[in-house]
């Protein structure tokens, strides 16, 4: 047995949670401020709807934590969006019961399918989610009646008349973000998220010190289900326009994508994973044509010489100043 | 002395395959029970079935005279029954010490809301001195910071044996826990389970090493073909004629 030091782990870790709450407080601060400095409103666009994605993201990391990798994510974000948009546009519901229904209605279908679906491990739960996702986008095509068919939802209110432009619902963006992604940190950080992290490392072990998996499961696929069930519903009433194209396979294939690229050891990486993708299009849009090769070629070389993720690459810029040094006299 | 735990006539079919064709026996509270028999036995197959891990085709299982036949493992852990594995199944990438308080802590779930409420919540003194005490008990102390994939081999045998004694259970049930380890780290194994069983926790312990068990176990159920062939003290087992020949086999006819 090799000796090992443990004395600097404690001072080492206080450090780090200082540092984490110092960053946390300068990105709170940025995020609050720097739309008031900007009169392009393609920005704050651009930045709302990195906000929105990373609801889905952080939703969708529960489940990767958790070991299940659904490919139906974008299905349920549809299933609030709808929800919504329908409840306000056709019984003319205001805004926070609809919203409060796009949480409720997928996290209701999540609980039905749940049982099912979780049984089944690695790839056979990825197919089955893919061809869930499917199903449930050929439902908005064809339920023509009720969804509009192709041609989607028009004129789908703002939450608000206050909200109704970009800069506003920028900041309403910002404090839902900052609410799901809170409490999607909060889970984690739980018992319940040791839990969590159990089942996906070892489930029958998990089971037999006496977690009840497949109810744990359950209730996990339930709140990641509600949570991206509100960014539809957020996606909704803030582009007033609902069509069935955005919760399709390459939309669930992104937010997995998201947590791949970013990190899915730790909350942080879907967030940063989503950062970096939703805006990357953007800052591309000089190179059209160049675009999808782009965004290919870094998806490769991340996988390639960052198998942990953006957040592992950052880490270890870190590691390296002295300030993210956990030992050190 | 009271049964603790009764197998009655349990059977369990694979396809074609008869895993058990007829079990029966029962363990005494406070007891080291043996399970002995050859590959093939059925051995695992009855801790799977105990545990709730598989349900029985037939039969009942009765645990502190509750009928526990098909109850779920989670639920069994709940009523004090717990077990391990034979490969070493522990959280490969986590400390040492986070092992085992994840088995401690699995039967003290308080419910989403409730946890969420309290958030990364350190534990409390007492819950501090049982986790380091159960540590230093087993030998782990010195290594509770290390990550267990870094364990040598015996180290992460034992720890399995840690995560479980962490619930604080009733009967344990180890599934080949000598399989793989050196003269030297079995003994430290036969002291950790005399320790515990001291202690009041009854063992139900499987093998097919004659010698481990005949040390460890006041009884033995000898298994063969998925039935109970003889049950009895190590010294009357070893004697048993069908054991003998179930263990080496029919002397050759002289020609």
């Amino acid at each position: 047995m090799q000796p090992v030091s443990v004395s600097m782990a404690l001072p080492g870790q206080a450090r780090q949670r200082v540092l984490r709450w110092v960053l946390i407080g300068i990105l709170a601060a940025a995020l609050l401020i720097w739309p008031l400095f900007t009169h392009d409103l393609f920005y704050t666009h651009i930045a709302t709807l990195v906000l929105l994605y990373c609801i889905g993201a952080a939703s969708l990391h529960l489940l990767v934590r958790l070991g299940q990798l659904s490919l139906c994510h974008a299905a349920f974000m549809g299933i609030g969006g709808y929800t919504s948009a329908l409840l306000t546009t056709r019984l003319g519901w205001p805004f926070l019961p609809a919203f409060v229904a796009s949480a409720i209605v997928p996290g209701v279908v999540a609980l039905a399918l749940g049982p099912i679906l979780l049984r089944l491990r690695g790839v056979y739960f990825v197919m089955i989610t893919y061809s869930f996702g499917e199903l449930v986008r050929l439902l908005f095509n064809e339920w023509q009646s009720l969804t509009g068919g192709a041609d989607g939802i028009f004129h789908i209110p703002p939450p608000h008349p206050f909200f109704a432009t970009s800069r506003e619902y920028y900041y309403f963006a910002l404090v839902m973000a900052a609410l799901c992604v809170g409490f999607t940190g909060r889970i984690l950080s739980s018992q319940t998220g040791r839990f969590i992290d159990s089942i996906r490392e070892s489930e029958r072990l998990a089971q037999s010190s006496g977690v009840p998996v497949l109810r744990f499961k359950v209730m996990v696929f339930v709140l990641s289900c509600g949570l991206v069930g509100m960014q539809g519903s957020l996606m909704a009433h803030y582009i007033h326009y609902l069509s069935p194209g955005a919760f399709g396979f390459s939309e669930s294939l992104n937010f997995l994508v998201f947590n791949v690229i970013g990190g899915m050891q730790t909350l942080a990486g879907p967030i940063i994973g989503a950062v970096f993708l939703v805006s990357l299009p953007e800052v591309l849009r000089g190179w059209v044509e160049l675009q999808r090769v782009i965004y290919g070629v870094i998806l490769i070389v991340v996988m390639l010489y960052a198998p942990g993720g953006l957040v592992m690459i950052g880490r270890r810029t870190l590691e390296l100043l002295p300030i993210g040094r956990g030992g050190g006299s | 002395m009271s049964e603790l735990l009764q197998v009655q006539d349990i059977q369990k079919r694979f396809g074609a395959l008869q895993a058990i064709e007829l079990l029966r026996f029962s363990l005494n509270e406070g007891e080291i029970l043996g399970i002995i028999g050859p590959n093939g036995a059925g051995k695992t197959t009855a801790i799977n079935l105990i545990s709730g891990m598989m349900r029985p085709d037939n039969g009942r299982v009765f645990f502190a005279e509750e009928d526990v036949t098909g109850m779920s493992p989670h639920v069994l852990v709940n009523r004090g029954l717990v077990r391990t594995f034979q490969a070493t199944t522990v959280y490969q990438d986590q400390t040492v010490r986070e092992n085992v308080l994840r088995g401690a802590y699995a039967k003290a779930y308080p419910g989403l809301l409730k946890s969420l409420w309290r958030g990364a919540q350190g534990l409390s003194p007492a819950e501090e001195t049982f986790i380091d005490d159960l540590l230093a008990q087993l030998g782990l102390a010195e290594m509770a910071p290390l990550t267990a994939r870094n364990l040598p081999y015996g180290h992460q045998k034992v720890l399995g044996l840690a995560i479980a004694l962490a619930a604080q259970p009733r009967l344990m049930m180890l599934d080949e826990p000598a399989a793989g380890l050196a003269h030297d780290e079995v003994v430290h194994l036969e002291g950790v389970i005399r320790r515990a069983n001291a202690s009041g926790i009854s063992m139900l312990v499987v093998d097919h090493n004659m010698r481990f068990i005949s040390t460890l176990c006041q009884r033995v159920v000898v298994l063969h073909h998925g039935a109970e062939l003889a049950t009895g003290t190590p010294r009357e087992v070893t004697r048993d004629q069908r054991v003998i020949e179930a263990y080496l086999g029919t002397p050759h006819e002289p020609a």
